[in-house]
């Protein structure tokens, strides 16, 4: 069984139809990429799946659980997590005080346990804070904890974005366009982190402009257009397809 | 008795109206909420009495002089006070002007202390009878300058070519600024346009009230109620929003109890609030954060 | 280590500090004390959270009322003190729950409304609230020594500001804290981490209702009369003013900017209008050129000063 499945789904706004008929799963460990020309549906795509917009018909199952009107943190809790197109670090926190806002399930100690600095609630904390250097140590930005996110280069914003989704047990990861403005070495960076999900079995979806990256790292790739989903299969497969290049090129 | 709290309740919400016109204004060009739009009110009004005490002025000069002086406040006002913080979010923008409000009560408390002065009436006319209601010359006053007055700034926001200048403006800053429009020089003339209509407002209103330093503050929570119920940013819905709290505000006082005509605004505001956010007129989803 | 000792040299000052002063000058602390409390309260929904919500100073008239109702009604200042600070959560629960419908400029206004009509209460309500004659609050008393000076009172209030202070540091720097911050910064992506957002600000509110809460119960304790006008907007610019010029998002910030601005109006009480001209210049010169507060300021200097998400 896929780790996720998309079973038709459709989303319209407004009377447009964004997303029609859209089917394709993921299995644990994979790394997928969904492409297309601008405008084609691939953030609607990301947005309806992860419980931030709503889907007029079809369904969406994760492990095998539908979880389409599911409200977004109720889908976190589940082991699917998401970043960010416009990048979702918390600015003003240091890299340290994000990654441990990863760490919700972790530090889910009782109110009152926190409220008086009880022994079981600040064990839990300290838990989460070894855990946090732990991934900042696997992820290779040690140096950067104490570091204010927002005086980072967004390259390494992106990284720690990734860290933060990563810090609970993700089974799955959807990265929204994690490559945009990233320099050649943090490009590489990435995907070394991505290679690295990928071998612990963690799946990961991607949505990506930069064809490059997606070539190199997937293990398939969906393309949509216009909403519809226009060819699904491996990278080599997808290169020479004649209804994306038609897509892509035709569209000058 | 109902026409004449209607009555009353017009005349009262014409000057709601028109404080609630001059803030959307100032709202609508520049995305600022005034809370210092109430001490344009009471400034007018300070001006014309000082150009009468100390000057010797007559009041068809000093009336008039004052609205102009109003127009150079208010552009000075953005200048100095708004547009160096014009990229602050809306919150700094919002207590910047409520500190000017205290600044300009501070001043006038300084001048005047505790004294409330009184203004001579724009016409001595004693009240007369319509069957059963009693209008005096200054409800009569009120209603036909606000009737002037709002139809003169639809004309102008409607017709003229500056009034259409304004609407790009409002509605995208930089498209605006592409187009060769100066913003600047325009935020600094719709705040002046918004404190020239303040002013006229006091010195309307002056003659009943009264001068003193906290006049406008205490009117300005029913500018606030008038715009919220016409739904923000809406001009037509401020000035809809006055008349009908004017209104609303009377009747309650006159069936239910004088006690509840102080904090009304508050309870329009509560319940427009939750019920539905956007008033009467406004677009859902304005959000100004 | 020089943090431990620090914070027992200012422990030390901070316990002998009566003996430095005479009952007028602490008096003017203890009112520091407790509008830093309440800014403390302020900030959380203001600062930490980030909604533009002006309840507070609703929650620092139901705390101070609910103190002198319950105390006039028999209670002493010890079995009112909690009661007072759980109507203020209760209040900060009612202002919370509609809160998640309104945003921005919505949310403020509806606030600042709420505020004027729990005064327009203490006006009408005058069975219980004695309207605008105002509501006396006896002096509290440990066994039969009855709390009258000054000093006695600072450290009454030292006691329970320190105690709430160290409540809410303890939620700040947890999970709680940074589902706030979360929240403020990047509501769709805190959910994306699990946390759910309506209740983290709804516990926000409720937080900040009972901080402020307490806060009011002491003020009505300090200046022992308390009346609807003490709550009404001039109230909510000055706790607003210490929350801005100390620093949003800094619990040493309140104190600091409370510091400030409470010994200025107290020295100039004899000129009209006077007191409202320093304010307003002050809090324009903050606006303008420090938004971040004093704590901002010093914390670029000194991170050190930095206040964590997180117990090091």
């Amino acid at each position: 069984m896929a780790l996720l499945e998309l079973d038709r789904v459709s989303v319209s706004f407004a009377g447009l139809n964004a997303l029609t008929d859209v089917s394709f799963g993921l299995e644990a460990g994979q790394i997928r990429a969904v492409i297309g020309p601008n405008g084609a549906g691939k953030s609607t795509l990301f947005n309806a799946v992860t419980g931030y917009i709503p889907v007029r018909a079809g369904a969406v199952r994760f492990a095998g659980q539908n979880v389409l009107g599911m409200p977004p943190h109720r889908i976190s809790a589940l082991g699917m997590r998401r970043t960010f197109q416009n990048g979702g670090a918390f600015s003003s926190m240091t890299v340290l005080e994000n990654v441990l806002a990863g760490l919700s399930l972790q530090t889910a100690s009782s109110v009152t346990g926190l409220l008086f600095g009880l022994p079981g609630a600040r064990a839990a904390e300290r838990r989460a804070l070894d855990r946090a250097h732990e991934l900042l140590g696997l992820m290779d930005i040690t140096d950067l904890a104490d570091r204010k996110t927002a005086d980072l280069s967004s390259g390494q914003q992106r990284i720690v974005e990734i860290t933060r989704a990563l810090a609970a047990k993700a089974d799955l990861l959807l990265l929204d366009e994690p490559a945009v403005g990233l320099t050649a070495s943090e490009r590489d960076h990435l995907v070394r982190v991505l290679r690295g999900l990928a071998a612990d079995g963690i799946a990961v979806l991607l949505v990506e402009h930069t064809i490059d990256l997606v070539m190199s790292v997937s293990d398939r790739i969906a393309v949509l257009n216009y909403g519809q989903l226009i060819a699904d299969g491996k990278p080599e497969d997808i290169r020479s397809h004649p209804a994306v290049l038609e897509a892509y090129l035709g569209k000058h | 008795m109902l026409l004449q709290l209607t009555l009353s309740g017009i005349a009262q919400g014409s000057i709601y109206a028109l404080l609630a016109l001059g803030m959307t204004v100032v709202f609508r060009a520049t995305g600022v909420i005034n809370f210092a739009h109430g001490e344009f009110f009471m400034l007018g009004a300070f001006v014309v009495y000082v150009l009468i005490q100390y000057v010797g002025a007559p009041f068809f000069l000093a009336a008039p002089l004052a609205v102009v002086a109003m127009f150079f406040i208010g552009r000075g006002v953005e200048r100095f006070f708004i547009r160096p913080i014009a990229l602050s979010p809306h919150i700094i923008l919002a207590m910047m002007t409520v500190a000017l409000s205290y600044l300009f009560r501070g001043i006038a408390r300084l001048f005047w202390g505790r004294e409330v002065l009184p203004m001579p009436p724009v016409f001595s006319l004693p009240p007369f009878e319509v069957g059963d209601l009693i209008v005096t010359a200054q409800d009569i006053l009120m209603a036909t300058m606000t009737l002037a007055l709002v139809l003169a700034f639809f004309l102008f926001f409607k017709l003229t070519r500056f009034g259409r200048v304004a609407q790009a403006a409002s509605a995208s800053p930089r498209g605006a600024a592409l187009v060769g429009i100066d913003v600047d020089a325009f935020s600094g003339n719709m705040w002046g346009m918004a404190a020239a209509l303040g002013g006229v407002t006091g010195i309307l209103v002056a003659p009943v009230t009264l001068l003193y330093p906290d006049m406008g503050a205490q009117t300005l929570i029913r500018a606030f109620a008038a715009m919220t119920l016409g739904g923000f940013g809406n001009l037509g819905g401020a000035v809809v929003g006055g008349l009908l709290l004017g209104v609303m505000e009377q009747w309650a006082g006159g069936y239910l109890s004088t006690a509840l005509i102080d904090i009304f605004s508050y309870l329009v505001i509560v319940v427009v609030l939750i019920t539905r956010p956007q008033g009467l007129f406004g677009s859902p989803d304005v959000t100004r954060v | 280590m020089p943090k431990r000792l620090a914070v027992l040299v200012l422990a030390i000052a901070l316990a002998a500090l009566p003996l430095a002063t005479n009952d007028y000058v602490q008096y003017v602390l203890n009112l520091i004390l407790v509008y830093g409390l309440a800014a403390v309260g302020f900030n959380l929904v203001l600062g930490y959270l980030g909604q533009l919500a002006f309840a507070n100073t609703a929650f620092f008239g139901i705390g101070a009322y609910a103190l002198g109702i319950l105390m006039e009604a028999g209670l002493s200042f010890w079995a009112a003190l909690l009661p007072a600070g759980l109507a203020g959560a209760l209040a900060g629960l009612v202002v919370g729950l509609p809160a998640l419908r309104l945003k921005g400029y919505y949310l403020a206004i509806v606030t600042l409304a709420f505020g004027e009509l729990m005064r327009w209460g203490y006006i009408h309500m005058d069975a219980y609230t004695h309207g605008s004659s105002g509501l006396g609050v006896a002096a509290p008393s440990l066994g039969s020594l009855p709390l009258d000076s000054q000093a006695q009172r600072y450290y009454l209030i030292l006691a329970v500001a320190a105690l709430v202070v160290w409540g809410v540091f303890n939620l700040l720097r947890s999970r709680i804290g940074r589902a706030w911050v979360a929240i403020r910064e990047n509501e769709s992506a805190a959910a994306s981490l699990g946390y759910w957002p309506a209740r983290y600000k709804v516990a926000a509110f409720v937080a900040s209702g009972f901080v402020t809460g307490i806060a009011g119960a002491l003020f009505a304790m300090l200046i022992g009369r308390i009346a609807p006008d003490s709550f009404g907007l001039n109230q909510l610019l000055l706790q607003f003013a210490v929350v801005m010029i100390g620093g949003m998002s800094s619990i040493w910030g309140s104190i600091l900017g409370a510091a400030l601005l409470t010994a200025t109006p107290e020295l100039l009480r004899n000129f009209p209008g006077a007191e409202e001209i320093i304010f307003s210049l002050m809090l324009m010169a903050v606006l303008r050129f420090m938004p971040r507060g004093l704590a901002g300021v010093l914390a670029v200097r000194l991170p050190m000063l930095r206040e964590r998400l997180y117990r090091s």
